[in-house]
């Protein structure tokens, strides 16, 4: 590769980079997509339950029932108030007025006194599966709070510490985000998202803009290699989607959402630029098959979509059926979740992380070179 | 004012435009199938077999018995054991497993003695959902095993019977009936929710699509040129999208039946009816984006953000309306989708029939007149460029 | 006369700019009209408005006695309305076939079922299409899709008939056909047709037309008309040694042109007494022979441009005179540096390209020749080495294209159609890009930069984004960038498409002096008849074919000997005289808008007995005109007799 090549290489890059900046509605798209998206993603939706109404139906209207409808508090629930009967219980939650309600029996108070085993009905709308998934074990958490009140006041005992009973006391440490912010995870992995968004289709639109506008007629004639002439549009979009994580990260990522950055700056730098390498790859094959921009954007999205969702970024891997998951290992994303997430939360370093990033790599290369390939022969037809 | 017979004609021409190009017509059918399927399998909320180790440093009758309680759990998928903490500390970081047990050593000692053993569960707090959700089967675990513990404690130390003793353990027990969705599994909600996201999605950009490359090669002239009323054009280009689009719902309504299993307790009528609207609507919105715009890139683009934002973040897909901010609920009223998923759920999950829905049905019809003549007026024949 | 169309004083702007301004005109009803001028002329535009499918803030426009200026009022007279928008079938759906479009035109105008019937008979058989009913609209050739469009735009019986444009790009034979049907059926039906056209050797077909440039009027009337009322000369001289006498041509006369073995000088100030004056000092001791030849409307569109803008200087191609000489004295100018031999290129079944063989040397002007379809971008394609022939084989500057089409890349300069700019860079980062892509740098690549900006008369633009040039200075541009690196060989894909006369000139004169002076071999490809003049040699092609192979000259002198000359007579009632003269056993009568057209081998007295038959039917005869074949000719005659070969 001598200077000239070199030479070449840095012109055509520098092009890129002039187009890319002339073009006002794809570089606002593009900081939009880092900072905008980004932003919303951490603050949009999060898997976290907020304020469900609950209603209860309080048959024993008792000092002791009140005592464990307390327990229920915000920001978890919201207590709407009391349901007359089962009917309209029934119609509250059909409606979706109500996620839950409670059923409190009559002589609630007469049976704990008594030391009659008692029980409160709970009826859940699950058909929202996080939320009915976060209710049940948080209002379940609530009632063994209850239980072990109950048994210390029995015992006549103020603390646990004090008591001669076997217990096992499970002390839980949450590791790396230890007060479960959401906003944490869905931010950085909106961003990861927007990556692989980008990475596929600025590389696809670049390439198929001059597809479209008869220029690549003109580069095809000029003494360039296939390679040469896909190398300097690969760079570009790096540069430019490098610049973009960078500006995600720092004006987003760390300053609003107070996301801790444990790792290596760099290493995750360059763990970014195997991936776009990994993903352009992939947007040379869509600009291969599409004729013009609307084409790119469907198969993009077409792409993007089992891309994201194979790769952990909303459902990690071992909740995925078994057939999914040796299609996992073949999503590049699943590798730059793994190990963005492990640089930036668990300070991961390459020693932990080289098998990964071999494994990106590799996958990188083949879908690189069979985007070279089809390249190549779409001019002999 | 509408001639049926021209409106026929141009549906009619529609129809075999879509039918001959073989690309766009297995687009037109494979999209959405496509997206259900990925979104469906991918899409899973369900929390199991979380991978996890077990570090126990007492190696005791007692450890063992507790390890068991996880390791039998269908919740937790029981990794191995490892010989110190520090070992685990790699695993966690490459996310091989999800949460680490710690069994200090004098764990069987201090029960024995009738003392509180600690233990220490190491939780990997990336998602922070299902981080919650292992801390609550944790302690769901433990309190079981406690109260085990404590049974056969105080049966011994008290002389109480069994029954007295859980009376006093556990006086109050929860007893939790999920309604809808019994066995609480996602599948069931996100594959019928889904309907709703892809069925919004997908006849607005086809339908988008289909107008402005009319206006890209410029045969769009002919309509102009042409005695064609605007409520004709518009009518007739819906109408193919409709058809496509309720084929489509339809299959993927077939689908969250026999591939994500999940059952169907309400009116069919209903559910017929409102798929209808709503494949309408979405496919009216599609006309109404191409209204604005020239190029095809652009109406994929604005059709699909356009619809696949409302769809997922203001429909109740992912984030119920109630827990959503003022100016969300606003959107989410303001949009076919919110009707639809209460209509799907009801229908499926629910077994709601036309007493409880018909007033979605009548908005969702509402909407499908709006975008009809919004699109109709913003089309004209005398253009400025 | 009725009229049936009326424009006063319109305009219409797009944005910041003007598409057409204050231009009026009036079309009685049958009547074809025509509206000439290149592309950015205004003709769409108008069209468009009296079609009532665009909106327009300025004059007024009647048609049939309604004025347009509302949906409504635009919705009354569509039904008498055909309009086919410009680009070739674009406006038909590729998918359906022949009959299913006519259906779907018919059914949308409300033709009733046992009216559409005959109908469509009537035109599918007229069209010649009626053996093709149920072939895919996308399968069918450029001139069968031209035909089926204006089927369909003719399916509903409209009193007034908008074509925009189409005639682009078909090829010669396509192109009198359409001319034949149109003309039967206006006269037939009584229809009036409002149609466009970027070919100003189309202008004789018109009853009357309006010259386009710019959103402006240029002039209006009938072709002759516009002639007459210009005063000016053309002189066409015949040289062997046409190079040498060009610089001095150049500075003694306005307007020169090189037509391969050829030099016309026209003038439209300059007294033509004068001008023989010059000539006669210039080829003082020549054994050259020159004749008068009528004006044509290209000239004439040129020479009213002319009093606008400033005519661009004449310049050098070489800054260095003495280096370039030594360069172009060591290449023998009988260098074959492209040759094709028996090239074939096969996609699936189809044959685009069926045994081409030519070549071309070293300061020779090139022309490929064919419709849209014809096979000769994949020629080129082939030749520059990023397509492989199916069979054959080319040698580009002595490499062979087979083995070496990186030497082959490195040695040729490539231009085509769309003029492969970044028109989002501007016109110094375009040079830049190219000229390093091609090895250059430093100071070489500034010398070379300055040399681009010079050829193209850019150097005021350097700043500009090469998108907002216009058409002219952007093709300009893109041949420079195409030179940069000084190729021997230049390959130009339809490098005159969208650019005006005076673009198209200045262009040419471009392309005389690389050849002239720098010895480059230029490969030219065309779908614009008028150009093939320019050509040293030229081959023109159809369906995949080399169909004629020669000098311009030549071929004409060939189809001279063959058919004769060209008798053109200007009658009162066209329609009829043709009919006449056909059921009189004249064969291959042709209609030019008031003229009749016929080959004979002794036109004089061919021309007496043809005005003693149709004085004899009370038809005037008010001009008389015998002129030499012309290209057009030369390919209709060359196409015909290839399909009759076949057949």
């Amino acid at each position: 590769m001598s200077i000239l090549w070199w030479r070449r290489i840095f012109a055509l890059t520098q092009k890129e980079l002039l187009q890319f900046s002339r073009d006002l509605i794809l570089v606002l798209a593009t900081l939009y997509f880092f900072t905008g998206e980004v932003f919303i993603g951490g603050k949009g939706v999060s898997f976290d339950l907020i304020n469900a109404p609950m209603g209860y139906m309080d048959h024993d209207q008792s000092l002791s029932s009140r005592e464990w409808l307390n327990k229920l508090r915000q920001p978890y629930f919201d207590m709407k108030g009391q349901v007359t009967d089962e009917k309209q219980a029934q119609y509250l939650l059909d409606e979706g007025l109500l996620l839950g309600v409670l059923d409190i029996p009559e002589n609630f108070e007469r049976n704990l006194l008594n030391g009659v085993s008692t029980s409160i009905g709970f009826q859940l709308d699950a058909s929202n599966v996080i939320l009915g998934n976060l209710a049940d074990s948080y209002v379940g958490l609530a009632n063994a709070h209850s239980n072990q009140e109950w048994m210390l006041s029995r015992l006549k005992v103020v603390s646990p510490d004090q008591m001669q009973v076997p217990a096992i006391e499970a002390r839980q440490i949450i590791l790396y985000n230890p007060d479960g912010k959401s906003s944490w995870f869905m931010s950085i992995s909106e961003m990861m998202t927007v990556l692989s968004m980008l990475s596929l289709f600025l590389t696809a639109a670049i390439l198929v803009k001059e597809k479209e506008r008869g220029t690549i007629e003109q580069l095809s004639i000029a003494p360039l290699t296939p390679f040469q002439i896909l190398l300097p549009k690969i760079l570009a979009v790096q540069m430019i989607l490098l610049s973009g994580i960078a500006m995600s990260l720092f004006l987003i990522v760390i300053p609003v959402f107070e996301v801790p950055f444990q790792g290596e700056y760099w290493l995750f730098f360059l763990v970014s630029a195997v991936y776009i390498y990994a993903m352009s790859g992939l947007g040379i094959f869509i600009a291969t098959i599409s004729k013009n921009l609307a084409q790119v954007m469907i198969v993009s999205i077409l792409l993007i979509m089992p891309i994201v969702l194979l790769s952990g970024a909303f459902t990690p891997p071992e909740a995925m059926p078994e057939w999914e998951q040796p299609l996992i290992q073949l999503s590049p994303l699943y590798y730059y979740i793994n190990m963005g997430f492990g640089i930036i939360l668990k300070g991961n370093d390459l020693s932990l992380i080289w098998q990964d990033l071999l494994s990106l790599f590799a996958i990188g290369s083949v879908l690189f070179l069979f985007g070279i390939w089809l390249f190549h022969r779409q001019f002999e037809r | 004012m509408m001639n049926l017979h021209t409106v026929k004609t141009l549906a009619y021409k529609e129809w075999l435009e879509i039918w001959r190009d073989r690309v766009y017509f297995s687009m037109a059918f494979i999209f959405p199938v496509v997206m259900m399927l990925v979104l469906g399998f991918g899409l899973s909320f369900d929390v199991e077999k979380m991978p996890f180790v077990i570090v126990d440093y007492d190696n005791s009758d007692e450890s063992r018995e507790y390890s068991y309680k996880f390791t039998s759990s269908r919740y937790f998928d029981y990794k191995g054991h490892a010989r110190s903490t520090k070992e685990t500390e790699t695993l966690v970081a490459k996310a091989d497993i999800r949460f680490v047990l710690v069994i200090p050593p004098e764990f069987s000692q201090k029960i024995k003695r009738g003392q509180r053993a600690q233990i220490q569960a190491l939780i990997d707090g990336m998602f922070t959902y299902r981080a919650s959700m292992v801390s609550g089967y944790l302690a769901a675990i433990n309190g079981h095993y406690n109260a085990q513990l404590m049974r056969s404690w105080a049966m011994k130390n008290s002389g109480m019977t069994e029954h007295e003793v859980q009376a006093m353990l556990s006086p109050v027990s929860l007893e939790t009936r999920y309604l809808y969705n019994n066995e609480l599994k996602s599948i069931w909600s996100t594959g019928t929710g889904l309907i709703i996201l892809v069925m919004l999605v997908s006849p607005a950009m086809l339908a988008a699509l289909g107008v402005v490359r009319e206006k890209e090669t410029g045969s769009i002239f002919n309509i102009y040129a042409s005695t064609v009323s605007r409520a004709e054009f518009i009518t007739g280009k819906l109408l193919p999208y409709v058809l496509i689009s309720y084929i489509n719902i339809s299959i993927l309504c077939l689908l969250a039946l026999w591939i994500f299993e999940a059952p169907f307790k309400g009116e069919l009528s209903l559910l017929l009816v409102a798929n209808l609207f709503y494949v309408a609507s979405a496919a009216a919105i599609g006309i109404l984006v191409s209204t604005f715009v020239k190029s095809q890139a652009a109406a994929a683009l604005i059709s699909m953000l356009g619809t696949m934002i409302p769809g997922i973040m203001y429909s109740g897909l992912m984030m119920p309306v109630e827990s959503m901010s003022a100016e969300a609920v606003v959107e989410a009223h303001a949009f076919p989708a919110m009707y639809q998923l209460e209509i799907i759920w009801g229908a499926f999950l629910k077994g709601q029939g036309w007493s409880e829905l018909w007033f979605n049905i009548l908005i969702l019809f509402g909407f499908v007149l709006l975008f009809w003549s919004l699109a109709i007026l913003r089309f004209h024949k005398r253009v400025d460029e | 006369m009725q009229t049936a169309v009326e424009v006063k004083s319109f305009g219409k702007r797009f944005k910041k700019t003007i598409a057409v301004e204050d231009v009026s005109l009036t079309i009685q009803s049958g009547e074809i009209y025509g509206l000439i001028g290149p592309d950015g002329a205004g003709k769409s535009t108008l069209m468009q408005a009296v079609s009532g499918v665009l909106r327009f803030e300025k004059g007024e426009i009647t048609v049939f006695g309604e004025k347009i200026d509302s949906e409504a009022s635009a919705n009354r007279i569509k039904r008498q309305l055909g309009f086919m928008p410009q680009g070739l079938g674009l406006n038909l759906y590729p998918d359906l076939s022949i009959d299913e479009n006519i259906d779907f035109f018919a059914n949308l105008r409300g033709v009733a079922p046992e009216i559409l019937h005959t109908r469509k008979a009537k035109l599918l058989d007229v069209a010649g299409l009626s053996s093709f009913k149920n072939r895919a609209m996308k399968n069918l050739s450029g001139g069968m899709k031209q035909k089926l469009g204006l089927v369909c735009t003719l399916i509903h019986q409209p009193r007034l008939l908008i074509l925009d444009e189409p005639t682009t790009g078909v090829d010669p034979v396509s192109r009198r056909d359409f001319w034949e049907m149109l003309n039967q059926l206006v006269r037939e039906e009584g229809m009036t047709a409002l149609i466009s056209t970027a070919y100003m050797d189309e202008a004789s077909r018109f009853n009357r037309l309006s010259m386009m440039h710019q959103g402006k009027v240029l002039d209006q009337g009938t072709a002759d008309e516009i002639i007459r009322r210009t005063p000016g000369w053309l002189i066409e001289i015949e040289s062997a040694r046409s190079r040498e006498l060009l610089p001095a041509l150049n500075d003694a006369f306005e307007h020169v042109e090189e037509l391969g073995d050829m030099i016309r000088i026209g003038g439209f100030a300059l007294q033509s007494a004068e001008a023989e004056r010059r000539l006669g000092m210039i080829l003082q001791d020549g054994t050259e022979s020159w004749s008068y030849s009528p004006i044509g409307l290209e000239e004439i569109f040129i020479q009213k441009l002319d009093n606008r803008s400033q005519n661009t200087p004449q310049m050098r191609l070489t800054e260095n005179r003495s280096s370039h000489r030594k360069e172009a004295v060591s290449t023998d100018s009988q260098d074959t540096l492209i040759r094709a031999e028996d090239l074939v290129r096969r996609f699936d079944s189809f044959t685009a390209v069926d045994q081409v063989s030519f070549d071309v040397r070293a300061g020779e002007i090139f022309g490929l020749l064919g419709a849209n379809g014809a096979g000769k971008s994949t020629v080129i394609k082939m030749l520059t080495g990023i397509l492989p022939p199916s069979g054959g084989a080319g040698f580009v500057a002595g490499h062979n294209m087979a083995t070496s089409s990186m030497s082959i890349k490195e040695s040729i300069g490539y231009m085509s159609q769309a003029f492969s700019l970044y028109l989002d860079l501007t016109v110094s980062e375009n040079i830049d890009l190219f000229g390093r892509i091609y090895g250059l740098s430093g100071k070489r690549l500034k010398e070379r930069h300055q040399w681009v900006l010079q050829i193209g008369h850019l150097q005021k633009e350097c700043n500009t984004s090469a998108g907002s040039l216009p058409m002219g200075k952007r093709q300009r541009l893109a041949l420079g960038c195409a030179l940069i690196h000084q190729p021997k060989v230049l390959f130009l894909d339809e490098p005159t498409s969208g650019v005006d006369p005076i673009g198209r000139r200045e262009f040419w004169r471009i392309l005389v002096q690389l050849a002239g002076e720098l010895q480059v071999a230029i490969l030219v490809t065309t779908h614009y008849m008028l150009e093939a003049e320019h050509c040293n040699r030229l081959a023109l092609m159809q369906a995949g074919k080399v169909v004629a192979y020669d000098s311009p000259k030549n071929l004409k002198a060939t189809l001279k000997q063959q058919k004769g000359q060209v008798l053109s007579l200007k009658v009162s009632r066209p329609y009829q005289a043709q009919s006449i003269l056909e059921s009189n056993g004249y064969s291959e009568v042709a209609l030019y808008g008031s003229r009749v057209r016929l080959f004979s081998q002794e036109p004089e007295t061919v021309g007496k007995d043809v005005a003693a038959l149709l004085a004899d039917k009370g038809i005037e005869i008010t001009d008389v005109m015998i002129l030499q074949p012309s290209l057009e000719d030369v390919f209709i005659e060359k196409i015909e007799s290839s399909h009759s070969r076949e057949a």
